[in-house]
């Protein structure tokens, strides 16, 4: 069946109302990645130093908490609706992979853009930045694109999921992304081994972008460097799309 | 002549992985009618639903619903039937509105919001269609979900197990709803393990462990059982087992004689629930008679 946006669109609305009455989803995914960079903020002013530029670590950092939580809430919500047997329904009313998940999207982005919104503006707030509204905005795109992605992780995971359970063994490999990524150590100082997984990390592709741009890059000037995180997006909707079936 | 056959199935076999889920089913659904698949847990009632709506690919064998192929055909098929599974699957903290109008979409459904009211008007929930679903009781859950499988007017229903967990006066007025919709043209297919019920179906597959055991009206299926008759000739009584006794009552009495001394006949039915057992204990005798060779 060919995909039809307003099926898609009928998806979206409904995940829109569902998130208005789902005040404990929205909260979580608003406020605990501002709660948690607080106390990021609280860590490094004990451990302060003339010689460590914090910069450096708490954007990537806050970049990691956006991209757990969002992709936790995400696999967890989708595997929800299996195991209360509406994506069996939707399937058999008529709604098609493409849609099921592009309506999902549409939906999530809207929390995806508040989210980032907020959690940048906490940042500049807490650790006083201070650069420009060029490079926010850059720092913002990247936010906001590595947030879809996340999503788009949670749904994948959510389709080797049979219940709420099964998500929590993928809850480590999350974690470990964040040393293979480089934002705690230069990904050239893991082992040589290891080196290879980092590049199936969404993180390392973030962190390599925002170090970019703290530098003092500017986005339009590599426009490779830009397209990395659409592409490595573009590739899980795909698989996505490839596992996401029909069954109980 | 036009065919009004809506189910055809021929030898159908399902297996997932060793187990044999159904073991060459062969049936056929007329349209206007309720068909009901009344089997114990296990038997291979809801793999035949999900095979008849194309949720899952049969192993062999041939099966087309509405003259579709339900495998291959998914969409067109889809269109063109409803399906209430045995959990309600709603999305709890919306509305009955919002549910029924989601699944209409997925249809694209003309006149929806009217649609909508209909429906709820069908079910009964018109008064609370605004509330969220999580402050209903199971079988309000149930009425949105059966108004969510009918929004885009469907010319099949499949309902699996859709009176299990509710009240007794709930369930007649949901078999009143399922007759309401036999007698608009509408074929529905139900599964039920609840004996009363399966009297209310205009024709009936028994099924254990994945095998047909019999495929026929419940009347004509009471009727070939066995009746125990009891003939009164003052104290004196004689007995008498027969099968199919409504045909097998006249030739019964000229042979006793009917004349004044007749003073009380009575008849012993089997009940439909003593027809299945039966039929399943001879399945299970013939099965391990067969495990002995």
């Amino acid at each position: 069946m060919i995909p039809s946006i307003k099926r898609m669109g009928a998806i979206a609305v409904r995940v829109l109302k569902q998130l208005r009455h789902d005040h404990r989803f929205v909260a979580i995914s608003l406020v605990f990645p501002l709660a948690i960079i607080y106390f990021i903020k609280v860590v490094f002013d004990a451990l302060a130093s003339p010689f460590f530029d914090i910069s450096i670590y708490v954007i990537p950092y806050a970049a990691f908490i956006v991209h757990f939580i969002t992709f936790i809430l995400t696999a967890i919500v989708l595997v929800r609706e299996r195991t209360a047997g509406t994506l069996a329904r939707m399937f058999i009313s008529g709604y098609n992979q493409i849609e099921i998940i592009s309506g999902y999207l549409v939906a999530y982005t809207v929390l995806a853009t508040v989210q980032s919104l907020m959690v940048l503006l906490e940042l500049n707030l807490l650790f006083e930045l201070g650069y420009g509204i060029m490079v926010m905005a850059e720092m913002y795109l990247v936010m906001w694109l590595l947030s879809i992605l996340s999503m788009a992780l949670g749904m994948l995971v959510s389709n080797f999921a049979r219940n709420e359970g099964q998500v929590f063994p993928f809850i480590p490999l999350v974690v470990l992304s964040v040393i293979l990524s480089g934002i705690i150590l230069p990904v050239e100082q893991l082992p040589e081994w290891s080196q290879i997984l980092s590049y199936l990390t969404p993180l390392y592709y973030t962190n390599e972008v925002l170090q970019e741009l703290i530098k003092g890059k500017a986005l339009i000037d590599d426009v490779t460097l830009l397209l990395r995180l659409p592409a490595y997006g573009l590739i899980i909707l795909v698989m996505v799309t490839v596992t996401l079936r029909e069954r109980d | 002549m036009r065919d009004r056959t809506s189910i055809h199935i021929q030898n159908l076999h399902k297996h997932f992985g060793k187990v044999q889920a159904l073991k060459g089913i062969s049936l056929a659904v007329d349209s206007g009618q309720i068909f009901g698949l009344l089997g114990p847990n296990g038997a291979g009632k809801t793999t035949l639903i999900r095979l008849l709506i194309g949720a899952i690919q049969p192993t062999s064998g041939t099966l087309s619903v509405l003259s579709l192929n339900p495998g291959k055909q998914k969409s067109a098929l889809r269109q063109q039937i409803g399906y209430m599974p045995q959990s309600p699957a709603l999305y709890e903290d919306l509305s009955p509105t919002d549910n029924i109008r989601f699944f209409g979409r997925a249809h694209q459904t003309g006149k929806l919001t009217q649609r909508v009211d209909e429906v709820l008007e069908f079910v009964g929930l018109s008064q609370r269609a605004h509330d969220p679903v999580y402050k209903f009781s199971g079988g309000m859950k149930q009425r949105v979900s059966l108004a969510c499988a009918l929004v885009h007017q469907p010319k099949m229903l499949f309902l699996d197990e859709p009176t299990s967990g509710i009240d007794p006066k709930l369930r007649e007025a949901f078999w009143g709803h399922f007759r309401e919709l036999t007698s608009a043209g509408v074929a529905i297919v139900v599964s039920t393990h609840q004996m009363d019920e399966a009297l209310y179906c205009d024709k009936l597959a028994i099924l254990h462990e994945g095998v047909l055991l019999a495929d026929d009206t419940p009347s004509k299926l009471l009727w070939n059982s066995r009746a125990k008759i009891k003939i009164w000739r003052g104290p004196e009584v004689s007995e008498h087992e027969v099968t199919n006794y409504p045909a097998a009552l006249p030739g019964l009495l000229q042979k006793e004689g009917l004349d004044n001394a007749i003073s009380r006949i009575e008849v012993e039915e089997d009940r439909l629930e003593t027809i299945v057992l039966r039929m399943i204990n001879e399945q299970i005798g013939e099965k391990n008679k067969g495990d002995r060779k």
